[in-house]
């Protein structure tokens, strides 16, 4: 039987381990490299590491993660602030960011209603969203929550809860992706492509 | 380790890796299985689609031994419910149904009856209609009657729950300690005893019958709160436990 390595080498290891997509022999070989490096190297590494948890938190307004009070999206005096695009996750925000066609602003729920899970909504930042709509200035909510059966159970929770406030609320459409051939796109991409259809 | 194919419902998938999560299934063949979908989380796969909750699919997977989770090898999507994604109410009823299917039976304990009033109540509640919009009250009170059934719990509505005897119809006590209606006699055993009307009696047993009609009768709505409750408590009772759904649960 192999020994554990155990003491710092075998911390190491194992919280490297933890990593997505990191198995035992690459968090041994990254350990073996940690060793090996320049100490202002691994030190630059763990102040790193520090600094995402002491110095991220959520923008006082939308909740996406950032180092000020407001993230550099709320605080940009060129985003639309009349929209609001909904999204689960932060990581939701930059895939929408990379697509660099939406012009609005963001809220970040940090994740989705899972009555079976016990999530609800007092676990999200739904409140503060309701607040944000509440108190003027937006004229529509895109919700952008994930097209799973929570997600669009989220979506249509916070629908439900805007509907007063007379605000215009629209979903992503779903279907499918540009400069790809129809043979290639799932059935069920195809389904909900034939759903969403529009006029010319 | 033997390759098995079945219908089933997806009631939760858990993340297992970055690429990979557990999937709890009730299938019409095998009852409830958990099994490990590998790849399950890579999007635009048709897998992935096939593992959303509450979707009817038809599975392809390896049953290991004892100890090991079963291995998903394929998953195609049957139907999906797709008026659960604009209905509310709709939705938390078939919330509430994959609730009590994971959590008041076994794995590997078949009720092919269940599965069938399970996908009786989607296909009713989660097919577009646009005409109506059903109350979803009754639906969830014919799955519950069914799943008591199946695991050996049908509440006694006709004669006492406890000694057999005659109820009496003017003063009607549900016990869930007793399971079911006490009769005089009885019902001094049973603390835990409520009142229940004839009406909501009559709702009860009207549902324990297979009708379709019974589903869409117009149940008053204080008769439908009433056996809402009645049989709130006793899920409860025999879970030990409040469902996590109840709260959200309309009558
Ligand atoms: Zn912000
Ligand atoms: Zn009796």
């Amino acid at each position: 039987m192999d020994t554990e390595p155990v003491g710092a080498i075998g911390g190491l290891m194992r919280e490297l381990g933890k990593l997505p997509g990191i198995g035992p022999k690459t968090a041994e070989r990254l350990t073996h490299f940690l060793l090996g490096a320049k100490r202002s190297d691994v030190l630059a590494l763990a102040d790193a590491l520090r600094a995402v948890k002491d110095e991220i938190r959520p923008c006082r307004q939308c909740c996406n993660l950032t180092e000020g009070d407001l993230c550099v999206l709320c605080a940009d005096p060129r985003r639309d602030a009349s929209v609001l695009c909904v999204v689960e996750q932060p990581r939701d925000l930059f895939a929408l960011e990379r697509s660099a066609t939406y012009r609005g602003l963001y809220h970040v729920l940090h994740g989705r209603l899972a009555p079976l899970d016990g999530i609800g909504a007092e676990q999200l930042t739904i409140d503060k969203l309701l607040q944000r709509v509440r108190a003027g200035g937006v004229r529509e909510v895109i919700m952008a929550t994930n097209p799973t059966l929570e997600g669009d159970g989220t979506a249509l929770y916070l629908a439900s809860e805007l509907a007063a406030t007379g605000v215009r609320v629209t979903r992503l459409a779903r279907g499918l992706p540009s400069g790809s051939g129809l043979e290639f796109a799932n059935s069920q991409m195809l389904a909900d492509a034939l759903e969403g259809r529009r006029t010319f | 380790m033997a390759a098995e194919k079945a219908q089933a419902l997806v009631l939760r998938t858990t993340d297992w890796s970055e690429t990979s999560r557990i999937a709890t299934l009730w299938t019409r063949e095998f009852g409830k299985v958990r099994a490990l979908a590998k790849g399950g989380r890579r999007l635009k796969s048709n897998f992935e689609n096939a593992l959303d909750l509450l979707t009817h699919c038809r599975i392809v997977f390896l049953r290991k031994s004892s100890g090991s989770l079963d291995l998903l090898t394929e998953a195609q999507v049957v139907r999906r419910f797709p008026r659960l994604r604009s209905d509310l109410a709709a939705l938390y009823a078939a919330y509430y149904v994959a609730e009590l299917l994971e959590s008041m039976t076994e794995e590997y304990d078949p009720h092919p009856l269940l599965f069938d009033a399970a996908l009786e109540l989607l296909d009713a509640l989660g097919s577009p209609r646009v005409d109506e919009a059903p109350v979803v009250g009754p639906y969830v009170v014919r799955f519950e009657l069914v799943l008591l059934r199946e695991v050996g719990y049908s509440p006694a509505l006709d004669g006492c729950a406890s000694c057999g005897g005659p109820v009496d119809e003017s003063r009607l006590a549900f016990s869930c300690a007793a399971g079911g209606l006490v009769c005089p006699n009885c019902v001094g055993q049973f603390r835990d005893r409520q009142s229940l009307s004839p009406a909501g009696r009559k709702m009860l047993r009207t549902l324990q019958q297979p009708a379709e009609d019974a589903l869409r009768q117009p149940w008053e709505a204080g008769v439908r709160r009433e056996v809402r409750q009645v049989l709130s408590q006793y899920v409860t009772y025999l879970l030990g436990r409040q469902p996590r759904l109840l709260p959200y649960l309309g009558s």
